[in-house]
């Protein structure tokens, strides 16, 4: 595999080189993707060194352990992605940001309302993805907004809410469940997994 | 949790256990159940490319990562022929527990898969990064001189935690990817030496990095599952195993 090669394989192709010890296969897969994967933990963190961090965690497990991430499910960007969140919260969550985190949660509580719409930068898919954020209730958007961005517990949110731990929980996982269908209306996601 | 969840509770969690939205018991719980459930493995997946579109900012990577990324990268391994490891068969694992774990561990080391698991070593580090001050300590042995390491590996063959062993008999433990244990149950770190099973402390039920003393040669290192309060001797096949593989 050359690097133009490289350039036009696909992401799963990436990572069977990856697990081969293909350095340049892993920085096509850092050139796709560490922007995102940047972004996201920066957004939650703010804080754009402990970000690089992440960023380097992210990419060195993919390195190390490529097997982990499974092509059937899912797609390599959402796997980095969710990589990345888990790795970011657990920062957040550590006890020597707890004080940090207290004083992020007045900002965050203030910001809700507006971090999806101005999340979404790719253009090719922003408008889709604003429209299905549209299809929510605002009480489902201000949910996912302080979990996913915010770093927060559903009880977390409730608590910043005053709503009931219940029903954030079961909007949170409405929310996602609508924007998914949505979004596979228009082809961007894959078909929803079927109702119970 | 002590009454575990039943399905219907579990999949009112899905959508903030997706998000990372859920505490570490429910966290627990939920990992548990997926292990189980691929409809709610399925479920998971697709609430997380719903994520990963909400994240999908295109925003270019700082100047400069890439490279320092680089820098840290292992050297490429040299070029092996593996033998393939035949696993040990399924119906006799359980008699066999003890002995295919060490001889499973053994093969590996013959072989020489240092050079890739030595890459291992250091994700399974990562993967616990500032868990704690432990992690630090962990590191700086693992790359200290005379240190000896283990990979401990589940009967089917998965690495699931790394070992690192000091001359002094210091060593630190980190797990990968141990299922978390129900509330009434704790791992349990075996060393194999001459020839017995010395306890060497129990990690909890759902350890990060351990660190422990062993007195002695320590030929190989198990992990079993036991009751709270531990065992004197180890009540059942290991849940992982693996050789110390010389310095
Ligand atoms: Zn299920």
């Amino acid at each position: 595999m050359d690097l133009r090669d490289l350039r036009e394989a696909s992401d799963a192709a990436l990572v069977v080189a990856i697990g081969r010890w293909r350095q340049e296969a892993l920085a096509e897969a850092y050139r796709r993707h560490a922007g995102a994967v940047f972004a996201l933990s920066r957004r939650l963190l703010r804080d754009a060194a402990l970000a690089e961090e992440v960023v380097q965690e992210v990419f060195l497990r993919l390195w190390h352990a490529p097997d982990r991430f499974d092509p059937e499910r899912g797609s390599l960007r959402s796997y980095l992605l969710a990589q990345t969140h888990g790795r970011t919260v657990d920062l957040l969550r550590s006890e020597t940001s707890r004080r940090q985190r207290e004083e992020r949660d007045a900002r965050a509580t203030a910001e809700a309302g507006y971090d999806l719409e101005h999340e979404v930068l790719d253009l090719s898919v922003a408008e889709h993805v604003r429209h299905a954020v549209a299809q929510l209730t605002s009480d489902e958007r201000r949910a996912i907004e302080l979990a996913y961005f915010g770093g927060h517990t559903y009880r977390e949110v409730a608590a910043l809410l005053d709503q009931p731990e219940g029903t954030v929980k079961s909007r949170i996982r409405a929310g996602l469940r609508r924007m998914r269908t949505t979004l596979a209306d228009v082809g961007i996601a894959g078909a929803p997994w079927p109702l119970r | 949790m002590a009454t575990p969840l039943n399905h219907a509770a579990i999949e009112e969690l899905l959508g903030a256990y997706a998000l990372d939205a859920v505490d570490d018991d429910e966290r627990d719980a939920v990992e548990r159940h997926l292990a189980e459930c691929p409809r709610c493995r399925a479920e998971v997946t697709e609430h997380r490319e719903v994520a990963a579109l909400l994240a999908n900012a295109g925003l270019p990577a700082p100047d400069g990562l890439w490279d320092r990324l680089a820098g840290v990268l292992d050297a490429p391994p040299p070029q092996l022929a593996l033998a393939p490891v035949t696993p040990p068969r399924r119906r006799r694992r359980a008699v066999v527990g003890w002995a295919a774990a060490a001889v499973a561990a053994a093969v590996v080391a013959v072989l020489g898969v240092t050079a890739i698991t030595q890459g291992r070593r250091l994700d399974h580090a990562l993967q616990a990064l500032r868990q704690n001050g432990l992690l630090r300590a962990a590191l700086a042995a693992s790359t200290s001189t005379g240190a000896r390491h283990a990979e401990l590996a589940s009967p089917d063959g998965r690495v699931l935690a790394s070992a690192v062993l000091l001359r002094d008999g210091t060593g630190f433990l980190v797990r990968d990817d141990l299922t978390p244990l129900p509330a009434d149950r704790t791992y349990q770190l075996w060393g194999i030496i001459g020839g017995d099973k010395i306890s060497l402390g129990l990690l909890g039920r759902h350890p990060g990095v351990v660190a422990f003393r062993a007195a002695g040669d320590v030929a190989g290192f198990a992990v079993t599952a036991e009751r709270a309060g531990g065992a004197v001797a180890p009540t059942g096949t290991p849940v992982i195993a693996g050789a110390v593989r010389s310095a």
